[in-house]
């Protein structure tokens, strides 16, 4: 997928902005995280019969302006308020190395994460492996979300530039993104989630 | 497994349902944002439904080594504490005003369990009704079924003694702890997006301290100490006289908490006489406590037989506790002789006024 320039970022902050539909949203397939994977024999005992990860594709589009990029994510699954859990949805691309998505990284290989919940905003954070995520680099980040019907449009924005554990973004240069949801009304949280198999492409426009 | 376990033992003949046990627990740990629902110390009126409400059919444990799925409890299920109408009745110029609660039929059916809903119902019939108290704090299980399942090892069993803690710093608040324990003792704070739970008094513990708990017991029934310090009272109860159990032991997780089941009234016939017969159905401490509870309640009357024949027992000695230090193995220093000398670190949030990132002990809530 492709990070096309603009001008200025700021009008794109907003998810319900015209610029989005022009943006050239791609659509991404979504798969339940495998239930091998999850960390703990009671997490893979307890879930066993209760499906998690059922959203199983997620809008992207992006936008720069060489200092800020911007990534709109939209999905269909709004939860109902109240539950102990919130909607959310996660941005991963690899600081350095070549990281398994599925693995989440690797002590040498970190991967940098903006997580967004609803109600809660967005975090900067870093995963070094399977339950193995920490909060993560100061970046400037920000996040803008509305429901419309069942659906969720999302836009989450960071400096742009590269960090000692801030994955590099740079006009011109490639990348590659992985996304996660969680559905709270589903009791989803940790790695009970549907995620995009493997990196995408991410190429930032000169 | 811990090179050492530290274990409690609660004697149930004792136990006279004052609740200073979790008073003491309260004032001294969960008076913080977000802990307004959390009892650490529990003591709950058997049978009953206990707290949280009906935890013993929420599932979680193990069951032939398998973690077995449970329910998350919610701060309605533990009971919210309920509010009183103190300014109407104290300030509210009506001389009729009562003192009422917020729950029930002055509350629209809502917020009825309290936090102790079902205190002294008990079971049986008069003239044959009966009661005993069970009090319960985490049981810093060998096997803890809230530490396997975290994703994150945000849970800890210390190497040291055995004492199980959630690190706040790593806990996610996803809360598969609060399923995966089968004794639900886990409270979630929403406030700090945290699970939180007894810490078995750790910083008391680290300077030779027993736990609040133990110590503020007026009925003198909880003794502390280690598992395998044949000096102590706890291997005595436990592995050599016998006569203490887990609670509901067949959840698979090794709690170290134990209990000396009470030794129940005689039932008494249609003409008031007493019977052979328990009045505590024998099956209903099974179910608590295992099937050697029986071996456990003829020990002890056999005990006592030998005493009122004026024979000696090292077992009533033990649980009669005549000095009352002897109930806390090594840890029988006095909180004031440790706490200036030693600030105690505690795993915590951070005070803004507190430039050292420790939180101190609250030298004003000695217990």
């Amino acid at each position: 997928m492709k990070s096309s320039r603009v001008s200025n970022i700021d009008s794109y902050r907003d998810p319900r902005f015209s610029g989005w539909s022009k943006a050239g949203a791609e659509s991404i397939n979504m798969i339940p995280t495998p239930m091998a994977m999850q960390p703990t024999a009671y997490i893979r005992n307890s879930r066993a019969d209760m499906p998690h990860g059922q959203v199983s594709s997620l809008s992207v589009a992006s936008v720069h302006d060489g200092e800020t990029l911007a990534i709109y994510l939209s999905w269909q699954g709004v939860s109902p308020e109240g539950g102990d859990f919130p909607d959310s949805v996660a941005v991963a691309m690899p600081v350095k190395g070549n990281p398994m998505l599925v693995l989440m990284g690797a002590k040498d290989a970190p991967l940098h994460i903006l997580h967004w919940k609803a109600g809660k905003g967005v975090k900067s954070m870093q995963a070094a492996g399977i339950g193995l995520s920490d909060p993560g680099p100061r970046v400037k980040i920000s996040s803008e979300a509305k429901t419309e019907g069942d659906r969720w449009h999302v836009v989450l924005t960071r400096a742009m530039g590269k960090g000692a554990d801030i994955a590099p973004v740079f006009p011109g240069a490639a990348q590659k993104v992985g996304f996660a949801v969680w559905t709270g009304a589903n009791d989803e949280r940790a790695g009970l989630k549907a995620f995009s198999i493997d990196w995408v492409p991410f190429d930032v426009e000169a | 497994m811990s090179k050492r376990q530290i274990a409690m033992v609660m004697d149930l003949n004792k136990c006279l349902g004052c609740h200073t046990c979790s008073i003491a627990c309260k004032t001294l740990w969960t008076r913080r944002e977000g802990m307004q629902h959390m009892w650490w110390n529990t003591v709950n009126t058997q049978p009953g439904s206990g707290t949280p409400h009906g935890y013993e059919d929420m599932g979680g444990g193990f069951r032939e080594g398998e973690a077995q799925k449970g329910y998350r409890p919610s701060e309605d299920d533990f009971g919210k504490a309920w509010d009183f109408n103190y300014d109407e009745v104290f300030h509210g110029g009506k001389e009729d005003a009562f003192l009422q609660a917020n729950y029930g039929e002055w509350n629209n059916g809502e917020n009825w369990k309290g936090p102790n809903w079902d205190e002294d119902i008990g079971g049986g019939e008069y003239p044959n009704s009966y009661y005993f108290y069970l009090p319960r704090i985490c049981n810093h299980c060998t096997h803890p079924a809230c530490l396997e399942a975290c994703p994150r090892k945000a849970i800890e069993k210390r190497e040291e003694d055995g004492i199980v803690l959630i690190n706040e710093e790593r806990c996610s608040g996803y809360r598969f702890c609060q399923e995966a324990c089968p004794y639900k003792k886990i409270y979630f704070n929403e406030t700090l997006g945290k699970s939180q739970k007894c810490i078995f008094c750790f910083p008391r513990i680290d300077e030779g301290v027993t736990t609040a708990c133990s110590r503020q017991c007026p009925g003198r029934l909880r003794f502390v100490g280690y598992l395998d310090d044949p000096d102590g009272p706890i291997y005595k109860l436990v592995h050599e006289h016998k006569v203490a159990l887990p609670l509901h032991s067949e959840y698979g997780t090794q709690p170290n908490v134990y209990y000396v089941p009470p030794i129940s009234s005689p039932k008494f016939d249609e003409d008031g006489n007493p019977t052979d017969e328990s009045r505590i159905p024998l099956d209903y401490l099974e179910y608590l406590f295992g099937p050697t509870v029986k071996d456990v309640l003829d020990k002890i009357e056999s005990e006592r037989v030998k005493v009122r024949n004026g024979g000696e027992s090292e077992l009533m000695d033990l649980l009669i506790a005549r000095k009352w230090l002897d109930l806390f193995g090594p840890f029988t220093k006095h909180p004031r002789d440790v706490v200036t000398a030693s600030p105690v670190r505690m795993v915590g949030h951070v005070e803004d006024n507190n430039p050292a990132g420790v939180q101190m002990w609250d030298a004003g809530a000695q217990s």
